[in-house]
């Protein structure tokens, strides 16, 4: 791989720990990481006047992210053709455990609304799952670029 | 991606003709980039600063944490996927000053966006390096985007 390349894909991974790091700061303060906080954010609280979740209010935030989440861990993974990284029997665990993660994450909040409470922990769980992944492919990234 | 493969892109008319057309809407994105942050967030340390924090003079109230991590992130998402698109397409077809260009627009753009977060919660001095940043990456982009247009249409790339 040219060197220019290179630069531009380390860019890429700098500008995608800044989505992380806004991601965590954006659902912390709007939902919550806790499993209560999941709950009220979507299912509502009367006493703390937070108004429950519509599936259309939900459809507007899961549109967008429906192709971001595609097209972002879709250049991030693409990356490792580039870095010789495809040949790795792990790569392709790799690749279906983020895009399945990333569907978990995008279609919960349905499930939480309809009155499947134990979803807020799968929200949870597959929101920092998918960030630990994407993490991950940036580390073997960086990894792969540096040492070559 | 296939256009980073392809010895000379000037024998290959079609996807020179693709290329000159992401280049287009590229410079249309990065313009209207502008004008929109100017009747919206504001492009000046003033029109920032009120945005941000309010002005009692112009009756203006701070925007709330909530949008602005918001308005932040979708930023950050939006100036990656261009910015790596536009070097791509630079890098392949741009020599000498490829490398230090493609780092004064990263660089730039990587500032403008950090400065942004630390003006909100930190320090109104930040305002000034977003500007400053929000700016130079923006020239930076324009003057690659002409570039590439250039030697789009030279005899061989």
């Amino acid at each position: 791989m040219q060197e220019a390349y290179k630069l531009s894909i380390l860019y890429y991974l700098a500008f995608s720990l800044l989505l992380i790091f806004s991601a965590i700061m954006l659902f912390e303060h709007k939902i919550g990481f806790s499993f209560s906080g999941v709950l009220e954010y979507y299912t509502g609280n009367e006493e703390k006047f937070i108004p429950a979740q519509s599936v259309g209010g939900i459809l507007k935030i899961v549109l967008p992210h429906i192709f971001v989440f595609g097209l972002f861990a879709m250049v991030l993974l693409h990356f490792l053709v580039f870095a010789d990284l495809r040949y790795k029997k792990n790569i392709t665990l790799l690749v279906y455990t983020a895009f399945i993660v990333a569907l978990l994450e995008i279609f919960t909040p349905f499930m939480i609304i309809g009155g499947f409470e134990f979803f807020a922990y799968i929200k949870l769980f597959s929101f920092f799952t998918f960030l630990t992944l994407l993490l991950y492919i940036s580390w073997l990234l960086f990894q792969s670029i540096t040492k070559e | 991606m296939k256009f980073t493969v392809i010895k000379n892109l000037q024998k290959d008319s079609a996807m020179s003709l693709i290329l000159k057309g992401l280049l287009f809407f590229i410079l249309l994105y990065v313009v209207s980039d502008i004008f929109v942050m100017k009747s919206s967030f504001g492009i000046s340390a003033e029109a920032v600063s009120s945005t941000l924090f309010g002005s009692e003079e112009a009756y203006i109230d701070p925007i709330n944490e909530s949008s602005f991590l918001e308005f932040w992130h979708t930023q950050i998402f939006f100036i990656m996927m261009i910015l790596l698109t536009l070097s791509a397409v630079f890098i392949r077809v741009a020599k000498r000053s490829r490398t230090v260009l493609t780092n004064i627009l990263m660089i730039s753009a990587l500032i403008s966006l950090i400065s942004l977060p630390l003006a909100f919660y930190t320090s109104k001095f930040f305002i000034d390096i977003y500007v400053m940043g929000y700016f130079l990456w923006h020239i930076v982009a324009i003057y690659m985007i002409f570039y590439s247009f250039w030697k789009l249409n030279a005899r061989s790339v």
